[in-house]
């Protein structure tokens, strides 16, 4: 049998004979020619491209596009949305161009609010403490705390139909219900003192302003709803040296709003007050005001002292303030002296100043962080997540995410952005009232519950939020007051029955009231506010309090310089 | 006859409150990665703080969004790129990006005047199940390429699909508008065809207030910028007095 063997060949002959240098060689030859070939560059080509195409890449949702308007839930200023849904889920959200408040604007983060649903910290199941538990356990452990002693609920945006089921719950109980405003509500708190009208049914009439003086009110920077105020500023003061709006912005520093203002006024930090009883003396001593109202106990050079400002600026200021009426001064949180120059200038239940859109609305019962003996305090999802009472009672926190650090006994996941039937009533601060249904556009990622929700399952006599909504439309259909905002304006009166008028809500469209500017706008202020509050600048980053942020926020705080991290600001 | 889409950017009307940005991010599956800095993260629309460079009460600030200038003349990236990944769009004069070509040399940012290109740095990635809040008219950019602003082109894709249904040939303006226009809260951002005589955006940029960023070096920028304010238009040229103080945010 014939047998090949390599040395036999080698042998052979001398010159047949290849040594390891010849093998070397060969392939170091081999190597160079293969450069010359388009092989390896094909290789190295192939490989980038396969190494940048892994499987995993994330692939979008593919099914029918289709825009369905809606609202934003995020906060209580509802501003209008147009979502963009793929496959029945949310993959772009827009402005409403057709809201009559927010007219198509939104804050930043409502765009990528749709994103949220997915956040890592979201809520997915019922915890107790620090192990999880069932909604079973968490209603059995709240009937047995609420039969056992007073019960508090906090509500964080009043007026829904969800309010109404968790008022009526804790008034069934013998419980208490309150309120965590939001800054704009508070900065009208004074006016209810001294007017007796809740707070909840005054509202800035902007729109027919033409001076506004913000005392550290981030106006432009997503104060009350983001789109309203800053449309009009655009429109009657952006770029012009002597506008039809004059903003003039009162700030320690030079925030967003008092960068674009008019005019900057710098003061001291925490000298607001200070500056509004000086500039209330200066209005007083140049026969600016009528002589019968409220004259401040401080000097004008007392008020200098503190603001950091020359008296003679502060008797320009004063001449400024009146130049050009109406005139209306805004504080960024509850400051009586702030509130009071309104008082002086005459801008209550005037146009262009402070006005009351409703007479339908009842005063609210503020939350305190300090509570009293209770045995049980259910904290709705809209309470900001920072809002931590302190008390011994047990904790029932609902939340759609977990901001961590919460002292909450029990952390129930609640519906999180567009998940749930909601109704939105007046933002705060607006000078129409307003109403809108944003229906549930997308499916719940786990098994969630609103607090409305849990307390109709514990208590079935209780009506549940969409038979609210429900009566709401019949009695906004019966008063056929108003107009309704959709792709058209209708009026009232064309609807001709309240289902048409429900199905258009629950397509986006706004109902808006007119403003009212009521002749019995009574103010018993007769003596200058001597209680003082020091406020801070903000902007809707620190105002909202979400407990997270949607991950492409990160495009502001942390692949730009454009704002400062929460995290930064906080520490 | 072809368009010249570009932007007139009212910098008076600007509040530097980032919706552009985030609107920008969300349309373009812009990924936003925990590990990201103001150096390495993705922002093809980024807005800059600019001051007159007082200390006092008179002090003014303003800000500028920039993004690709879509450059007519001479356009820089095109210039460098080796793959042939970036071209000037005939049909609209926008500056495309093509990241399948694109092999991640960098030539192009550094050839950019406006650094208003991004490198991906990483893979994309999202939250599990967050890949379904993207947009499905826009493909995921992978690792190891180049992106930037290309005016929504996946929205001129949707408008010229939506003509091409009702057999136009041309689109209508109103349904191709970018999202970043869409966004401004103050309507600081007017995009329109500058070819076109009669559109207002052209017309707004043969105004007296506007201005292009770095003129000067004739790549004819089709982003224009217009203020009242000398001090701001005075920025166009970095070289000015007043430029020299600005401070970036």
């Amino acid at each position: 049998m014939w047998k090949w063997v390599a040395s036999d060949a080698i042998n052979e002959g001398g010159a047949m004979k290849v040594t390891r240098r010849d093998l070397l060689a060969w392939s170091a030859g081999a190597a160079a020619g293969l450069l010359a070939t388009p092989v390896p560059w094909k290789v190295l080509d192939d490989v980038s491209i396969w190494s940048q195409n892994w499987p995993w890449i994330p692939q979008p949702a593919r099914g029918p596009v289709e825009v369905k308007q809606s609202f934003c839930t995020l906060c209580p200023k509802g501003c209008g949305l147009r979502v963009r849904m793929a496959a029945g889920w949310a993959v772009g959200v827009a402005g409403s161009s057709t809201h009559p408040i927010s007219r198509g604007a939104l804050c930043p983060l409502a765009f990528a609010a749709h994103q949220l649903n997915w956040h890592p910290q979201r809520l997915r199941s019922v915890c107790h403490g620090s192990n999880r538990s069932t909604w079973a356990d968490a209603q059995a452990a709240f009937a047995h705390a609420s039969k056992e002693g007073p019960l508090v609920v906090i509500d964080g945006y009043p007026g829904r139909a969800a309010s109404s089921v968790l008022e009526s719950f804790a008034e069934k109980q013998g419980g208490s219900y309150r309120v965590f405003a939001p800054a704009e509500l508070r900065a009208l708190a004074s006016y209810e003192r001294w007017t007796g009208i809740p707070a909840a049914s005054l509202g800035y009439d902007l729109e027919n302003a033409n001076t506004v003086i913000s005392f550290g009110a981030p106006l432009l920077d997503g104060w009350g709803t983001p789109g309203r105020f800053t449309r009009l500023w655009a429109e009657r003061a952006a770029g012009m040296r002597d506008p039809q709006l004059r903003l003039i912005q009162i700030d320690s520093s030079l925030s967003r709003t008092a960068a674009r203002a008019w005019q900057w006024v710098e003061i001291r930090e925490g000298s607001e007050s200070a500056l509004a009883s000086g500039l209330a003396g200066a209005l007083h001593e140049q026969n600016l005001v009528p002589a019968h109202s409220p004259v401040p106990s401080m000097t004008l050079a007392e008020s200098a002292a503190q603001t950091g400002m020359s008296v003679e600026r502060i008797r320009e200021l004063a001449r400024l303030v009146v130049a050009k009426t109406p005139a209306l001064v805004i504080a960024r949180d509850d400051d009586p002296a702030v509130a009071a120059l309104n008082v002086l200038l005459g801008s209550l239940g005037k146009r262009g100043g402070i006005v009351r859109h409703s007479e339908q609305v009842k005063p609210y019962v503020a939350a305190e962080s300090v509570i009293g003996s209770a045995r049980a305090v259910l904290i709705d999802a809209s309470v900001p997540w920072d809002f931590v009472p302190q008390t011994n009672a047990e904790i029932f926190r609902f939340a759609a995410w977990d901001g961590g650090g919460t002292k909450a006994d029990w952390l129930l996941p609640a519906p999180g952005f567009l998940e749930d039937l909601t109704d939105l009533p007046t933002a705060p601060g607006c000078s129409a009232l307003t109403y809108g249904v944003a229906p549930a556009l997308v499916k719940a990622t786990s098994e969630v519950q609103s607090a409305a929700q849990f307390l109709c399952s514990l208590d079935g006599s209780l009506p549940t939020t969409a038979k609210i909504i429900d009566s709401r439309c019949q009695d906004l259909f019966r008063r056929r007051e108003g107009s309704v905002y959709a792709q058209e304006i209708f009026e009232m009166a064309k609807f001709t029955s309240v289902q048409t008028f429900k199905e258009q809500l629950l397509k986006g469209a706004v109902w808006a009231g007119e403003p009212t500017a009521s002749p019995e706008f009574h103010c018993s202020l007769k003596e200058w506010p001597t209680r003082t509050r020091a406020v801070a600048a903000e902007s809707w980053a620190t105002e909202w309090r979400a407990p997270v942020m949607p991950p492409l926020a990160s495009k502001l705080y942390q692949e730009s310089g454009l704002r400062e991290s929460p995290s930064r600001r906080n520490a | 006859m072809s368009a010249r889409y570009g932007m007139v950017i009212d910098v008076d009307r600007c509040t530097g409150c980032g919706s552009c940005m985030m609107a920008c991010a969300a349309e373009n599956n812009v990924p936003a990665l925990p590990q990201a800095t103001a150096r390495t993260g993705l922002t093809p629309l980024l807005v800059r703080k600019v001051s007159d460079g007082n200390h006092d009460e008179s002090r003014r600030e303003a800000f500028i969004p920039i993004m690709c200038m879509h450059c007519e003349h001479d356009t820089p990236c095109v210039k460098v790129c080796p793959q042939q990944a970036v071209e000037v769009d005939e049909a609209t004069g926008i500056v495309m990006q093509m990241p399948q070509r694109c092999l991640g040399c960098r030539y192009c940012m550094t050839a950019c005047p406006y650094h208003a290109r991004y490198f991906n740095w990483w893979d994309p990635a999202w939250p599990p199940g967050m890949q379904k809040s993207l947009n499905p008219g826009v493909a995921v950019r992978m690792r190891g390429v180049v992106e930037k602003c290309n005016l929504c082109h996946a929205r001129l894709h949707s408008a010229k699909e939506k003509a091409a249904g009702a057999g136009k040939r041309e689109i209508d303006p109103a349904d191709y508008v970018p999202a970043c226009v869409e966004a401004c809260p103050t309507n600081a951002i007017h995009f329109g065809d500058l070819a076109n005589a009669n559109d207002p955006v052209a017309k707004e940029a043969h105004s007296a207030q506007a201005f292009r960023l770095l003129a000067r070096l004739g790549t004819e920028p089709k982003l224009y910028y217009k203020s009242n304010e000398a001090w701001v238009r005075a920025l166009a040229e970095p070289n000015s007095p007043q430029a020299s103080e600005v401070q970036r945010g």
